[in-house]
């Protein structure tokens, strides 16, 4: 299917003229969207940003942002953009990988039981893997003990499920198949052409990979691990479930605010606390956007 | 040639059963944990008959595929339609859309939630269907572009040209043309929508309602290898909606193409 056939607007004969009518007669069918969005979504978000820059009266005022950057807050940032950072970092490699071997060397059907397996592990998440994972390596979970017999305590250090390490290690069983997810187009978009003309003009596989394959891959994997890090900063569900209140996370931290454990004088802080993660969040997610634009040509998808 | 064969199954070989230790790894040790009976030795089905004997495992059970139902419903009405004239006629709006229904995987659930609980008047916040109108909100990533993808696949332009082409008016293109040949696509959707609704915990507790996720928590305080049963069962529910969805969609595939043929 040709694309600049699809973009030309159907049965309507002279270009140019009343450019700017015919698009908003098109946009009419989509206000249902706009409207639902504007009410359920941008409404409540425009509160967020409102309330975050009011005080305890009312009054317009930085004092919220005043508050998030001092502790206890402050080290919640520091710890959520971190483990955004260590869970991405940990599990875009392993992940890339995976995709690369499954996207250009198994069959179609073992690709395609690949991606729905992948999108069910990364999108059931939250509580049943909090447990899951507290059955697995938890003190009393089955490989602990396991591992255990086998000589290997897992707990004879410092060790526990519910610190920082331990949410990272959890954490790795959704952000993997995430990157195997937003990864594999990239490597399906990397055309058996380009390699085998590399080869017959004399190239060995290290120059493949340094002068075109890598190259090819890196900014999706750059956008991937972006991604990946905007899922990590964000994720609630799992954190909250292990009731890890020894380590301290914006998200979390927002949530006690929502639940009433407020000091007095702090009402608006959740807001600002919110804001400061929407634009942690777009900071990451821009360049995101910028990259699949540009990788989209070669993709061609 | 036959040395390159074995290396490539090598590597192969080795990723698979990584992915495997992988995945069936957590879920072997909490399918254990979830038996065991008392001490770490005896097995039972206990947990599970616990679970089956709680009055609440229903009751949340049954809210939470009604919330999820409606969901998929106010989801389809609204980003059908809005697909369809994309396709047809706004080809040009098309990035303003793209851009807005991704929004909503980049916003934070926890600032949405905050800025829901802050604004949203307390008639709608003291009935539990905010959340289904929520949840919309949230799936709409995914249940946009499930739904454009399956379109373009079909080339719809062309096919509601070619009816109306042949004479049928709008309502009978949209009944016998463009419905019949988007079931896929929307089954796909729908079927997303709902596992996203089932499973979804930050905005539920956020809000302070109780579902079958947030119930689960609950349920963990009480009883640990209650919970992780409830996460085996949520899990397995999961790769059971998974698999239907596969079988649906390969069946509805065959019967558009026999149509076609």
């Amino acid at each position: 299917m040709n694309r600049s056939q699809l973009k030309r607007p159907l049965g309507m004969g002279v270009p140019n003229r009343g450019a700017h009518s015919l698009k908003f007669f098109a946009a009419i069918p989509l206000l249902p969207l706009f409207v639902y969005m504007g009410v359920f979504f941008f409404f409540p978000l425009s509160a967020v940003f409102r309330e975050s820059l009011r005080d305890n009266l009312g009054h317009w005022s930085l004092v919220n942002f005043a508050a998030i950057v001092q502790n206890p807050y402050r080290l919640a940032f520091i710890n959520s953009v971190k483990l955004g950072l260590i869970s991405a970092l940990t599990a875009a490699l392993p992940g890339a990988i995976f995709a690369y071997i499954i996207e250009t060397r198994g069959s179609e059907k073992l690709k395609r039981l690949v991606s729905s397996l992948a999108g069910v592990i990364a999108n059931t998440g939250g509580v049943p893997l909090a447990f899951m994972f507290i059955a697995t390596f938890g003190a009393e979970g089955s490989t602990t003990l396991v591992l255990k017999r086998m000589g290997w305590d897992l707990y004879s250090g410092d060790f526990t499920l519910f610190s920082f390490t331990g949410i990272v290690i959890t954490y790795l069983y959704f952000q993997i198949p995430l990157m195997i997810i937003v990864f594999s187009p990239a490597v399906h978009g990397l055309r058996k052409e380009w390699r085998e003309a590399s080869q017959s003009l004399g190239a060995t596989p290290l120059q493949f990979w340094r002068k075109i394959g890598v190259p090819l891959l890196f900014p999706s994997f750059a956008a991937s691990f972006l991604l990946l890090f905007a899922g990590g900063f964000a994720a609630y569900a799992t954190a909250r479930a292990m009731t890890v209140g020894n380590v301290a996370l914006v998200p979390l931290q927002i949530g006690n605010l929502i639940d009433g454990n407020v000091q007095i004088n702090q009402m608006n802080v959740g807001k600002s606390l919110a804001v400061g993660m929407i634009i942690i969040s777009a900071l990451a997610m821009i360049p995101y956007f910028i990259i699949q634009a540009r990788t989209r040509k070669w993709q061609g998808n | 040639m036959a040395r390159k064969l074995k290396r490539k199954n090598w590597a192969l070989t080795i990723a698979l059963l990584c992915g495997g230790l992988f995945v069936f790894l957590p879920l072997g040790s909490a399918t254990e944990f979830s038996l065991r009976d008392g001490g770490k030795t005896k097995h039972s089905f206990a947990a599970y008959s616990w679970i089956l004997a709680q009055p609440d495992f229903l009751h949340y059970l049954g809210l939470s595929l009604e919330l999820a139902l409606l969901t998929a419903l106010i989801t389809l009405l609204l980003v059908v339609p809005t697909v369809v004239w994309l396709h047809l006629r706004a080809e040009s709006l098309r990035p303003m859309i793209e851009f807005l229904t991704i929004l909503p995987l980049i916003i934070p659930v926890v600032a949405l939630s905050i800025g829901v609980q802050s604004s949203f008047p307390s008639a709608l916040q003291s009935t539990q269907f905010e959340l289904p109108l929520m949840y919309v909100i949230l799936a709409l990533p995914y249940s946009f572009r499930a739904i454009d993808i399956g379109v373009r696949a079909i080339a719809l332009k062309t096919i509601s040209e070619a009816a109306r082409g042949l004479g049928a008016n709008w309502p009978r293109t949209i009944v016998h043309v463009i419905a019949p040949v988007m079931r896929s696509a929307v089954i796909g959707a729908s079927f997303l929508t709902l596992a996203l609704s089932l499973g979804e915990f930050t905005l539920t507790s956020l809000l302070h309602w109780d579902t079958f996720p947030t119930w689960v928590t609950t349920v963990g305080q009480q009883s640990i290898v209650g919970a992780i049963a409830l996460s085996v069962f949520s899990l397995a529910a999961a790769f059971l909606l998974l698999f239907l969805v596969g079988l649906v969609s390969m069946k509805s595939k065959n019967h558009t193409s026999e149509e076609a043929a």
